[in-house]
Order: structure tokens, then sequence, then C-alpha cells
């Protein structure tokens, strides 16, 4: 699938068909996306567990929900466990030095393995692991660029996916966490018994109400054919039609003998 | 004996058909689902107002309104016993249980409940 359009065909889906297996090499995909993505000091800050199914029993998925982590849960094939790891400072001085000899840290933008044990990783990084605000902010970014790789080649897969909020408490006891870990996101993979688009784009402001040219106050303007470039290429579709997709829940909600 | 006509009048059964879109189901639709509430009704000894009422606490400091996790899970229970004591299985199990979900999730009651699979989750 082409970049664009599958960046346009994802939305959280929430019917999955809880009866149709996904491939583990459909999770190996989403995984290898996750750990292609950028990332400071190529540190692993973003860990992950999958679990499918049949790994936990009813209690536990039962005690892992939330208030907005429901039927959902019930639906999904594979759940994906997301974390952020608290050590990521570890081995950065190696691993900077390596990016170093390796070139993609240039000596021309004043990288050597004395910069490295210096300034980056003396002044920086190692200092940084030490608040834990700054590392919490670094965890958490680092981490979601991450997620959203996974989340886009699910996609690409053919897959449904979603992110969703999770009972952290009853996830480390039930999957072993280390105390390192914080948790981000449970990302809930299957195929959608839903429309795969979720019904259509949902809606989101114009970029001038969030994006600014120079400084804040200037909002982006629109350059002329931008938006029907994306349109014929799948990033921009067409919205939610609430009437539609109101049959469609009513439809799922009779199959899956949910509450309407 | 509660019948769906005693109910069909009470102010969360209004909002619930509302909101629900239940009016404009056949009239048969109608009168089973308010036929499975009226049951629930009995089984509880509660009218639906006080159902809904049931599943809110106020806080003792600000009066503040909020939902209570100790009566939702009652009310699961309750929900087991009525289906148990009505002999339900299966997908009717599943979806009668859901129709007085539904009516305390349009009565702003989060209440969550099974999913009919055609096989088990875990055998």
């Amino acid at each position: 699938m082409e970049f664009k359009q599958v960046i346009g065909d994802r939305s959280t889906i929430r019917f999955f068909d809880p009866d149709k297996p996904v491939e583990p090499e459909k999770i190996q995909v989403m995984l290898e996306a996750a750990n292609r993505s950028s990332r400071a000091v190529n540190a692993d800050f973003v860990k992950a567990v999958v679990v499918f199914r049949d790994d936990l029993d009813d209690e536990t998925w039962e005690q892992l929900k939330t208030p907005t982590t429901t039927v959902q849960l019930d639906l999904a094939p594979v759940s994906i466990f997301w974390y952020g790891d608290m050590t990521f400072a570890q081995g950065a001085q190696d691993r900077l030095k390596e990016l170093v000899d390796l070139g993609a840290l240039p000596v021309t933008h004043g990288w050597s393995h004395s910069y490295v044990d210096e300034v980056a990783y003396g002044q920086v990084v190692e200092p940084m692991s030490r608040d834990v605000m700054a590392s919490t902010w670094a965890v958490s970014v680092e981490s979601g660029l991450a997620i959203n790789q996974a989340l886009l080649a699910a996609v690409d897969e053919g897959l449904g996916v979603g992110l969703h909020a999770f009972d952290s408490a009853t996830a480390k006891g039930a999957l072993d966490i280390p105390d390192t870990w914080i948790p981000m996101w449970l990302m809930l993979v299957g195929y959608a018994a839903e429309d795969r688009r979720g019904g259509g784009q949902r809606p989101r402001r114009p970029l001038e109400a969030n994006y600014y040219l120079g400084k804040y106050g200037n909002p982006w303007k629109d350059v002329p054919g931008v938006q029907d470039r994306l349109r014929r290429e799948g990033m921009l579709q067409d919205p939610m039609d609430p009437e539609k997709r109101a049959a469609e829940v009513r439809e799922l909600a009779e199959r899956f003998g949910l509450p309407l | 004996m509660t019948t769906a006509a005693d109910i069909r009048d009470a102010e969360t059964v209004r909002h619930w058909f509302a909101s629900a879109k239940h009016d404009g189901a056949s009239a048969e639709d109608q009168e089973r689902i308010c036929g499975v509430l009226a049951g629930f009704a009995d089984l509880t000894a509660k009218t639906p107002d006080e159902l809904v009422a049931f599943c809110f606490l106020r806080k003792k400091d600000t009066g503040q309104r909020f939902l209570s996790v100790k009566r939702r899970v009652q009310m699961n229970e309750w929900i087991d016993e009525y289906v148990a004591q009505q002999g339900w299985e299966g997908k009717d199990a599943v979806v009668n249980a859901n129709v007085i979900r539904g009516f305390l999730i349009h009565n702003g009651v989060a209440i969550g409940g099974n999913v009919w699979r055609k096989r088990p989750a875990k055998e």
C-alpha cells in the first residue's frame, strides 16, 4: 500500500473479528517497523510484550479493562503492551561511539569519541537520565515514535489497530514487567469486523488551528493544490457519516450481542 | 409482577428509548426489551429509575455524584442471577443481559458485559 494511503486509512478500530486469528508474521512486521524508528542516542526506549488472546485467562483480561477499554479488549485477538524503559541511558556511550565509527555521527558535525565521553554523554545523556521528568519526556516521545510505526505497519498489512489505556498494575503482575518499564499504550490488533477504515476519517481541526509559520500566531496557510493531491493519493478521505456508522454499529451490536 | 407497560413511562426508560433510538423499533421489539428490563426490576425489587440511581454515590465532602465500582459489580451479579433465573443460554443470555446494560449505559452507567462469539474465548 502507498504510504499516504496507509496514513489515510488508519483509524482506531474498536470492533475486531475475534474468531479470525492474526498471523505472527504480521505481528513481527509491526515489531520490525517499531524497531526501525528514529531514536535519540540509538537507545532502545521502547519495549513491548505481545500477548495472544489465549495466553491469559479471562479473569486477567477482565482486570486489564479500564473505563475506556472495554469491549474492544474482548474482541481483539492480539494485545501488544507497550512500555518505555527508563534505563535507556545504559550503554549510550558505546552506542554513540558505534555511530561515530560508522560515520552516522560524522566528524564534519563535531563528533568524536572524546566528544561522546565529555559532552554528548557526560553533559547531556547521563544528567538527563537522572532527571525523572526529562527521562519520562524522552522515553514517552521516543516510544510514541516507535508505536506509531507499528500502527502504520499494521494498517499496511491489512490489520486493524487501536491504542488504549490498560490497568498497568494487573499487566505488571501478569506479564512480569520490570520495575524500570513505564506503561505507554495497549495496542489492540486484529482483523476489523467493522469497516477497516473505521467508518471514515475522524474530524480534525484545520492546519491553521495548530501549525504556524515563522512564529506563533502566524497560522500556516494552505498551499493551493496540496489537499486535492492528498485526496487523490488517499491521505485525506471522506469524513465519518454518522447515519451510516450508526447502522454499522447496530449491525455489529447484533452480531456480538452488545448493548445498544 | 412488573410488565413492560408498567415501566415504559419511567424517566430513565424514556431516556433510554430516545437515546438508543428504540422509539423507531417495531412494537414487538420495544415490548421485548422493556419486558427484559421489567423482569430485572422485579428480581432486584427496584424501579428502572432506582436501578440507575443505585449505581451512583455522592462524595461526602463535595456532594459530587460518581459511579460506584462496587455497585456496578453488584449490578453485574444481579444480571448474571437474572439470566440464570430465566434459563437463557448462549447468544440469548448475552443479548438479554446486554439489554439491561444498554439501559444503564444510556443513563450514564458505563458497565461492561459479555461479547457473543461463535466459539468461547477460552475452553
